[in-house]
Formats: structure tokens, C-alpha cells, sequence
């Protein structure tokens, strides 16, 4: 009897901490900590440790201000994390996270629509930035929280023992990237050096976001609207072909030197070179200005607008949004949070870098405060004037992930064989765009 | 009547024998509930959706499939996969094999170097990755660069050319499977009878004669075990490729797994990488029972 009852104690023992641990393990998904509260309110980024420090000096400061506690979450695979979340149907409350996803998180159903009028200092965003949180059936579903537009970044010391210039147009960057693959700049004696980095890889996209850039300046467009709220392919363009064969002949077919080694299997934090000093130029966010000035220091490097191709120097413009999770039920709580968020004291606490950390707003969407006066740094108005007069964003309103995807494996691919024919190749990029478009039914 | 008292005490002796292993493997059955075959079930249903939690899962039926099987990339990630599974299986067996013999035996230093060749299988694949993409480095500072230059060769661009990527992977995977195949026929190998060598030894035989005729047999239910796993790791590989190239360049290392995943989180079609992840589950099932029966069918002859 007594061995029977030892055996009932020891099998619910094991049961209880079986199901003890499974649950434990569940809860750590959707429940996070206070999420139940509804005064605590459930938070995302897409951030590393660096810049979650930023973001914990801005929720501190909020909670101090209004008594809304923070649940914060900083999230490095956000998007895993994010469809994850999303297949338990519980959300964050509020998300921060890129205006390129926008069109991908509404077409799942992920966000709740915002009235403008509803945050407070709404008035104090520009029309400018306020109409890249429209959606496809005209609502708003983001609210703007930072931006920044592409410069390219070139080693000061090396153009000045070269007697060089920065450059100002695609030629003058391709002949400074010669010298600097060719001229020992560092005065080393070897030839270690190289002119450009890219992140040519087709890994989530990052040709086609690295490359978006040139085919802008070169007049191509990878899809464009016809203003009825439909898109047609257009990488089968005149412009498209004659931009992607410069890039080829040029860049990655190029001179040896013109960009690092391994550029078209390399990601972003694998293009290390610039930051590790054998690297000239990188066209990139100046989100990395932080790391370059400790790692370089920021005597050797300047930042300049990027190099005009024959349609211009439109650079690519990106930014966060503030979102709110579908179906949260906290929206005076989210409204409060969000509205501290884009005002000047809420921009100022994540513009500036305390203890080297990454500051976490770049161009401020509250037009009331300007970049380089905040930051005390002349750079920064390089990087709002690219910002605000010589950049263009990816389509916000469709899913565009799809299309940056292919669009980066058929110009991962064309980079790679350099005796493709682009033609060819931009052709059946086209017709890829196409089906993305229609299983979107938005082909014009 | 004794008959009838003794029969009802018999069936519930083993009931309860019966019962208490259950019990201890409760609470790893519910963890394996929960997290493996859940998610798997889950998986399954998901690949007959397009998949929008929030407005509502749609039925498309065989879809999914349809377009998967139908995608020339996921029609190459076919081959690539192949070739990397039955490369690195095959490949991680005989450098597993080599390495048993070489480090099979009692003494203190081949602990220590044992322990030395293992350390690939216990390392992270994040950090194998970026090791061995250092050592590739398509200049002459790269380590397998610089070492190729001694003998007048390279540099090769390992990750960056299409035509030597897919084998630079292998490579990798190879070196990070072997330890782990290297301890299970090193347990095979210290079944061996040593008489057999002696009489061997004594008889003259070859080296070659030795390991065909004494080895081999002696090793096959520890070769058994190897193949099976070989079987069921090789197709779903994926952090090898993810880490050292994504893909790339050009898709030419794309397997079936990275397809999948780009599918499922690049371009947010999570039907489509289910259905993409059920047509392996099915294959690698069917991999792993011909395996097995091939197995059994050598152990019985």
C-alpha cells in the first residue's frame, strides 16, 4: 500500500514538473512579463544590446513622465520573432520597427489602423512623413519615429596623401576607387586596400538594398505606381539595363580592387572592411557613424552625398515607424507612448549616444529639431539634406519584401556571372516582379 | 478457484510495470508534445493555408506544393541539397573512420587529442561559420589562401566563385560531422576481439585485408548507426549554408532548407515554406526507413 501511494506521489511529481516546465517554456512567448497589466504596455524593437541601451534611456524617461510602465523587448531577428508571435495571434502592443515592412505587417493583418489627429504633436511630423504610413486602402498604419537617407563615407587621410577629391559623380568614385585599390594609401607597401564596400550578397535582400541606390541615379525604377494604386514591373527598362551593366562591367566585374573581396557573398556584418581600415569608400546609413568614429575615429573619414549618376543622386531614404499590434487593447496607453515617442523631448533622448551607445532616432521626424544642432555634428545636416532633398524610399504601401528579395537574387546573380547577359537577366527579373504583383493583385 | 484468485494478481503485476516507465518518460513525452510534434502537426495544417493570422487563414488546397515543387530555384536547392547531404554524410563517415583508427587506444596523449578533434561537433555553427570564412578569405591573407601560396597556387575565391562554393561548404560540414561519427566507431572499434589482429599478424595479412576483413564487419552495427544518422541530418542541412554563404553566390549553394527559410521570413509566405518543410520531412522519412531496412536486411544476411 504504502510502496502504491510512493509511486502516485512519484508519477505526480513527474507529471506536475513536466507540465510545470512545459508551461513555463509556453509562457516565455506571449506572456511576457506585466503584459496582463493593462497600465504596462508590451514593447518590440529590432535592436542589438548597443542600441536597446538608447531605447531603455527613452521608455525610462516616458514611464517617469507618464506612470506607463515599459515591458521592453529588444529583438535582433525581429521579423522571425515577429511571425512567431503573430501565429499565437498576441502581438506586442507597440512595435518600432522599418517603413519598408509597413505594406508586408497591414497585408497580414498585423497592425491597427492610427488616426494622425489622435497622437498628440501629430502636427509637428511633416506631410512628407506622415504620407509614408498610408496603406493601400488610404489609412494610416504607422506613425513616423525616425528616418535617414544613405551618404557615402570615404577616408579623408587616403584622398589627401592621393591628392584626391571626394567624388561627385559615378566616374570620379570609380577612378578614386582605383587609386585606392592601386596607390597604397595606407603606405603599408603592400597592395591591401580596396575602394569600395558592398554588401552584394542576395541574403535578405541586401543587393537590391545596397544597389537601390545606383539604379535610382542611373533613372531605372524596380516598380513603379500608375497612381491608381497599381504598380508595373519596370526592371526591364532601358535605364535598368544600362545601370545594372555599369554596376557589372564597373564594380563587381571591374578593376581588381574596385570593391572588397568576397563583396557578392558579403551581408552588412560581414563588410567589415571600411570599419577595419582597408576600405575607402562605403555607401551605407549613418546609423553607423557611432561605431566608425570609435573604430576609425572621426578625424579620418568624412561624410559626403552620394556620387551623381546621369539621373541624379537619390539615395535610399529608410526610417522607423511606431506600430500598433492588431487586437491590443490599450490604446490610450499606446496613443500616450507613442506621442512622447515623436515629440522633441522623446527624439532628443534617442538622438543622443550616452556612453558610445547607438543613438536610435537619426533624422528627426519632429520637425522642430534639426539633426547636427542636437548632435552638436556638421555631418548630420549631410545626412538630413540627403534625407530631404535627394532620396527616395522603397514602396511602403505594397508588400515590397518579395520584391526586394528577387530582385536581389537576379542582381546577386548577375553580379556574380560576369558573362551574364542583363538583358536577359532583367528580363525574367520582370516577369518575377509581375507574378509578385498579381499574388498581390496590384498589377497594373 | 486458485485459478481464479492468481489470474486477476497477474494482470495487474505487469500493468503496473508496465506503467512506471511511462511515467519517467512523461515528462520528456510532453516536452516532445509541446515543442516537436505540435509544432509539426501545426506545420502540416499550415501548409494548405496562405497563412494571415490576423484576417484569417484561406484554404488553397495543394497550392503550396504546387508552387514549391514547380520553382526552378527550389527545383536547384534539390541538387545542391544532394549533393551537400550525401557529400557531407558520406564524406564526415570516412574522415570519422580515418580519425577512429588513427586516435584509437589507451594512451593519455590520444585523450588529449581526441578531445582536440572533437571540439568542432561542441562549437557553435555561428562561430564555425565565421572561422572557417575567415580561413576562405578569397585574398592571400586567408589562411587556406596563404597555405595554397607556398605551393604557387591561388588565391581562390572559395565562397565567392559558384563553381567552388557548394564543395567549400561541404568541406566545412565534413569537418564539423567527422569528430562526432569519429566517437561512435571509435566504440565500435574497441569491440573488436584483438586476437583476430594477432592471428592476423601472424598470418601476414595486408593492411587493406585487416580493415576488410576484421574492421568493417566488426564496425557495422556502429557504420549502422552512423548511416541512419548520416540519413536523417544530411538533406535538412541549413546553418552550414545560412552562416558561410546564405545561399549564395548566385543560389549556387541554395539547399532546401535556405529556400524554405528565405521563403518563410524574407518574403513572409509561411504556407509555402510549410509545404516547402513537409516535402522534406516526407523524404528524409522515406530516406531513413530505406536506410534502416537496407541496415536490417545487412545485419540478417
Amino acid at each position: 500500500m504504502g510502496d502504491r501511494r510512493r509511486r502516485r506521489r512519484l508519477a505526480a511529481a513527474l507529471a506536475a514538473a513536466g507540465l510545470a516546465f512545459g508551461t513555463a517554456a509556453c509562457g516565455s512567448g506571449s506572456g511576457g512579463a506585466g503584459s496582463g497589466d493593462p497600465n504596462t504596455l508590451e514593447v518590440w524593437t529590432r535592436s542589438d544590446p548597443d542600441s536597446a541601451a538608447t531605447y531603455d534611456r527613452v521608455f525610462a524617461a516616458f514611464t517617469k513622465k507618464t506612470g506607463i510602465k515599459i515591458d521592453y523587448q529588444p529583438v535582433v531577428n525581429f521579423d522571425q520573432q515577429l511571425q512567431a508571435r503573430a501565429s499565437t495571434k498576441d502581438l506586442p502592443d507597440v512595435m518600432i520597427n522599418d517603413t519598408a515592412l509597413m505594406g508586408s505587417y497591414q497585408s497580414q493583418g498585423l497592425l491597427k489602423p492610427i488616426e494622425p489627429d489622435s497622437i498628440a504633436g501629430h502636427d509637428q511630423i511633416s506631410a512628407k512623413s506622415w504620407s509614408s504610413t498610408v496603406g493601400l486602402d488610404g489609412k494610416h498604419y504607422g506613425i513616423p519615429y525616425s528616418r535617414q537617407a544613405m551618404t557615402l563615407m570615404i577616408r579623408k587621410d587616403w584622398l589627401k596623401k592621393l591628392g584626391l577629391t571626394a567624388p561627385t559623380t559615378w566616374q570620379q568614385m570609380l577612378d578614386v576607387a582605383k587609386a585606392f585599390a592601386g596607390r597604397d594609401p595606407d603606405g603599408d607597401g603592400r597592395k591591401d586596400t580596396y575602394g569600395i564596400v558592398a554588401p552584394g550578397s542576395a541574403m535578405n535582400g541586401y543587393a537590391a538594398w545596397w544597389g537601390a541606390g545606383f539604379l535610382w541615379q542611373g533613372g531605372a525604377q524596380i516598380i513603379e505606381p500608375d497612381g491608381k494604386g497599381r504598380y508595373r514591373p519596370s526592371m526591364d527598362s532601358a535605364a535598368a539595363v544600362r545601370t545594372v551593366t555599369w554596376m557589372k562591367d564597373n564594380l563587381f566585374c571591374g578593376a581588381r580592387g574596385v570593391l572588397q573581396p568576397g563583396a557578392v557573398s558579403a551581408v552588412t556584418g560581414t563588410a567589415t572592411n571600411f570599419q577595419d581600415g582597408n576600405a575607402g569608400m562605403y555607401m551605407t546609413g549613418p546609423y553607423n557613424i557611432t561605431s566608425f568614429d570609435t573604430m576609425l575615429g572621426k578625424k579620418t573619414y568624412e561624410v559626403v552625398p552620394a556620387p551623381a549618376g546621369p539621373a541624379g543622386s537619390d539615395v535610399l531614404a529608410e526610417g522607423e515607424n511606431v506600430y500598433f499590434g492588431a487586437r491590443t487593447g490599450k490604446t490610450h496607453q499606446e496613443r500616450e507612448l507613442a506621442a512622447f515617442l515623436v515629440s522633441a523631448e522623446g527624439q532628443k533622448i534617442g538622438m543622443t549616444s550616452v556612453d558610445g551607445h547607438q543613438p536610435v532616432v537619426r533624422i528627426p521626424t519632429n520637425s522642430t529639431l534639426d539633426a547636427a544642432k542636437v548632435r552638436g555634428d556638421a555631418r548630420w545636416s549631410v545626412v538630413q539634406k540627403a534625407y530631404e532633398t535627394a532620396s527616395e524610399q522603397f514602396p511602403n504601401a505594397p508588400d515590397f519584401a518579395p520584391i526586394k528579395q528577387d530582385t536581389a537574387d537576379s542582381l546577386n546573380a548577375l553580379f556574380t556571372y560576369c558573362g551574364s547577359d542583363v538583358r536577359s537577366g532583367l528580363k525574367e527579373l520582370n516577369e518575377t516582379l509581375a507574378g509578385d504583383l498579381k499574388d498581390q493583385d496590384l498589377l497594373k | 478457484m486458485t485459478a481464479t484468485v492468481t489470474a486477476p494478481a497477474r494482470r495487474r503485476g505487469p500493468s503496473k510495470k508496465a506503467a512506471l516507465p511511462w511515467l519517467f518518460l512523461a515528462p520528456g513525452l510532453l516536452l516532445a508534445l509541446v515543442f516537436k510534434f505540435l509544432p509539426m502537426g501545426k506545420g502540416i495544417w499550415l501548409s494548405f493555408f496562405k497563412v494571415r493570422p490576423f484576417l484569417g487563414d484561406k484554404w488553397v488546397g495543394l497550392d503550396n506544393y504546387t508552387r514549391v515543387l514547380s520553382d526552378h530555384r527550389f527545383q536547384d536547392a534539390i541538387g545542391h541539397t544532394l549533393v551537400l547531404g550525401v557529400g557531407i554524410s558520406l564524406g564526415a563517415i570516412l574522415v570519422g573512420f580515418l580519425l577512429a583508427l588513427l586516435l584509437e587506444g589507451q594512451a593519455r596523449s590520444l585523450k588529449i587529442m581526441r578531445t582536440a578533434v572533437f571540439l568542432p561537433v561542441v562549437t557553435a555553427t555561428a562561430v564555425v561559420g565565421e572561422l572557417w570564412r575567415l580561413m576562405y578569405y578569397p585574398t592571400s591573407d586567408g589562411l587556406v589562401n596563404s597555405a595554397l601560396g607556398f605551393l604557387g597556387i591561388g588565391p581562390v575565391p572559395f565562397l565567392d566563385n559558384p563553381d567552388t562554393a557548394l564543395w567549400a561548404t561541404m568541406a566545412m560540414g565534413i569537418w564539423m560531422a567527422a569528430p562526432y561519427n569519429m566517437v561512435i566507431i571509435l566504440a565500435g572499434l574497441a569491440g573488436v576481439d584483438r586476437s583476430l589482429y594477432e592471428a592476423a599478424a601472424m598470418d601476414g595479412v595486408s593492411l587493406w585485408q585487416r580493415l576488410r576483413y576484421i574492421t568493417l564487419p566488426a564496425i557495422r552495427p556502429a557504420l549502422g548507426v552512423v548511416l541512419t544518422l548520416a540519413a536523417i541530418r544530411g538533406l535538412r542541412v541549413f546553418t552550414e549554408v545560412y552562416v558561410l554563404t546564405g545561399g549564395g553566390p548566385a543560389g549556387s549553394t541554395d539547399v532546401w532548407m535556405t529556400r524554405a527559410y528565405t521563403l518563410g521570413f524574407s518574403r513572409n509566405d509561411l504556407g509555402g515554406a510549410s509545404a516547402a518543410s513537409v516535402v522534406l520531412l516526407c523524404v528524409t522519412l522515406l530516406l531513413t526507413v530505406t536506410v534502416n531496412y537496407f541496415r536490417k536486411r545487412g545485419d540478417v544476411r
